[in-house]
């Protein structure tokens, strides 16, 4: 998967788990954070899930809450955990 | 049947016979089995579990209309024609294919029938259902000169949830109206059965790892004070309704770029903190849980509880709300597990400590939507704490809803009202005495207006609160 398409993938699973609260697209513009687009804490949990459901990976908790703000972040997170050989935990 | 003039007279019943798609057992989900366990903890206190709904009549229908649109709902869905059986092996849900729900037919006579099917499913509630005998569903149709108005009902909690409640009534709406809704195709046994494979497992696990550390630090009380000598009743619930609460809790949740969820429990751990003379407040939020793509439209009950621990991480109030956003996603996360394997490990934690922390300080957001539509907003830019005295003079506080036995320390509730901020907070007298408990509701208020105009010191809590630490002694 391109970086492009884990920014797509997310930018789909954010507006999936906020019910179309937040649109694709203004995830994927980045210029305000997830909390400020309006993410529930609850939706936020949805994401997670939805991130390890989709791409097999385990998002761990405690750390860096800024990872969790915003698409290029949860990209480079997923891209991370993903790439073959390297630990399957990303580490949020 | 004689009864005085104008008020409700309840006739002979009706009986909905209904002939659903699939029979079957399964064991219970971890939703089921939280309420099992508490079914079972509360006695005969469980009828506090009980779930009064009404289903008000759009548009004019005849009796036969309503029925018949009940018995679309209980076929559609299984869990409302489930019962629930102690087994050796464990619980388990009894889905029938067939059967007969009796309803009772009541005439509103002078009183608004809205008002009448209301107060018919508090009645209905307050006795607890026979589980393993009963349908989980209890319905009183109630009428206008022969005309249905409305349907009273109350359910068991282990068959729905308030979210369930909800998914309910739209249902109905649609049904009414003749129209087909999407077809319900899954049910709490396949819930039972996801809930099984490895992920959620997995998640089970993670969560009372998460579960354990917090337990092995956690105060083992609430409350530090020895009990004292409780009111009559003991358990109060103390209701809040505050326009400023609202108004003050959607600007704050927006300067701050978090829900206003985050603020209000952030308000009421602050609270709850001071007046238990702690730094750090440890609570239960109660949770829909409905995080599955499949479960979120399930009627079943999907509730399960997260555990909340607020640690302010600087001596200013706003930090701690947004923190308290962050701690609730941790809650939230690692509210996935099955009750049966947490209560293990909460024994495991019993044994080593002397005895569990009790946790009895719950947080509940029962709001659908994140603010409140009903509420006057500025015409431009923020509201001002200032502004809102005058709506502080008009805050109400009652006291309401009292019930023996149940077990909370401190249980604060955001109602679902969307024209004022409706805040409420069942106490335990032995531990916090009326007037506590509705001087912390006020002081919610008083703290999130005031957080409006300044940062305010968490060591000023008491002083904008008005209440203090309380040490057991008035």
């Amino acid at each position: 998967m391109t970086a492009g398409q884990y920014r797509q993938a997310l930018a789909d699973l954010v507006a999936e788990v906020s019910e179309g609260a937040i649109g694709a697209e203004e995830a994927l513009a980045g210029e305000r954070s997830l909390s400020a687009l309006g993410l529930t804490s609850v939706a936020r949990v949805r994401l997670v899930d939805a991130i390890e459901d989709t791409f097999g990976v385990e998002v761990g908790l405690g750390g860096d809450w800024a990872s969790l703000e915003s698409v290029d972040a949860l990209a480079a997170l997923v891209s991370r955990a993903a790439e073959p050989g390297d630990r399957t935990t990303a580490g949020a | 049947m004689t009864t005085p003039e104008g008020s409700p007279a309840r006739g002979a019943g009706a009986t909905v016979e209904f002939h659903g798609a699939r029979e079957g057992e399964a064991t219970l989900t971890w939703g089921q089995r939280l309420i099992w366990r508490a079914v079972h903890l509360m006695g005969d206190s469980q009828s506090f579990l009980n779930c009064p709904w009404v289903l008000p009549v759009y548009g004019r229908r005849d009796l036969a209309t309503v029925l018949d649109t009940l018995r679309v709902l209980i076929e559609r869905h299984e869990t409302l024609r489930t019962t629930f059986h102690g087994t050796p092996d464990g619980p388990v849900q009894r889905v029938r294919r067939d059967g007969r729900l009796t309803v009772d037919l009541v005439e509103a006579g002078e009183e608004r029938a809205l008002r009448v099917a209301e107060r018919i499913s508090g009645e209905l509630s307050t006795t607890a259902f026979v589980h393993d005998r009963e349908l989980p569903l209890r319905c009183a149709a109630v009428l206008k000169a022969g005309r249905p108005m409305a349907l009273a009902l109350t359910f068991s909690h282990l068959a729905v949830d308030f979210q369930a409640l909800s998914l309910l009534s739209e249902e109905w709406k649609v049904l009414l109206r003749g129209e087909e809704p999407p077809p319900a195709d899954w049910h709490p046994m396949d819930q039972a059965a996801l809930e099984r494979e490895e992920s959620f497992q997995a998640r089970s696990a993670r969560s009372i790892r998460y579960w354990r550390a917090v337990l092995e630090e956690a105060p083992l009380d609430v409350f530090d004070h020895p009990p004292g000598a409780p009111e009559d009743p003991r358990f109060i619930e103390v209701g809040m309704e505050s326009v400023a609460l609202a108004a003050a809790a959607e600007t704050l949740a927006e300067r701050w770029t978090i829900s206003t969820t985050s603020v209000l429990l952030g308000a009421c751990a602050t609270v709850l903190a001071t007046v238990s003379g702690r730094t750090k407040a440890v609570m239960q939020l109660v949770h829909s849980n409905r995080r599955d793509p499949r479960t979120r439209t399930m009627i079943g009950n999907v509730g399960q509880d997260g555990l909340f621990v607020l640690d302010p991480p600087s001596e200013g109030f706003a930090d701690a709300c947004r923190e308290a956003h962050r701690a609730a996603f941790t809650a939230y996360r690692n509210a996935h597990y099955d009750p049966f394997a947490m209560q293990a490990m909460r024994e495991d934690i019993g044994r080593r400590r002397g005895r569990e922390p009790d946790l009895d300080a719950f947080f509940n957001d029962r709001r659908t939507i994140g603010t409140w539509p009903g509420v006057p907003r500025p015409a431009a830019g923020e509201i001002a704490g200032e502004s809102l005295a005058d709506l502080t003079a008009k805050t109400r506080t009652y006291v309401t809803n009292a019930w023996p036995g149940v077990r909370f320390k401190a249980f604060f509730t955001v109602g679902a009202a969307t024209d004022t901020g409706q805040l409420s907070l069942i106490a335990d007298t032995a531990y916090l005495p009326l007037e506590t408990a509705r001087a912390m509701l006020l002081g919610v208020e008083a703290l999130l207006v005031r957080a409006l105009d300044e940062d305010v010191p968490l060591a000023a809590v008491p002083r904008v609160c008005g209440v203090g630490p309380y040490a057991g002694t008035v």
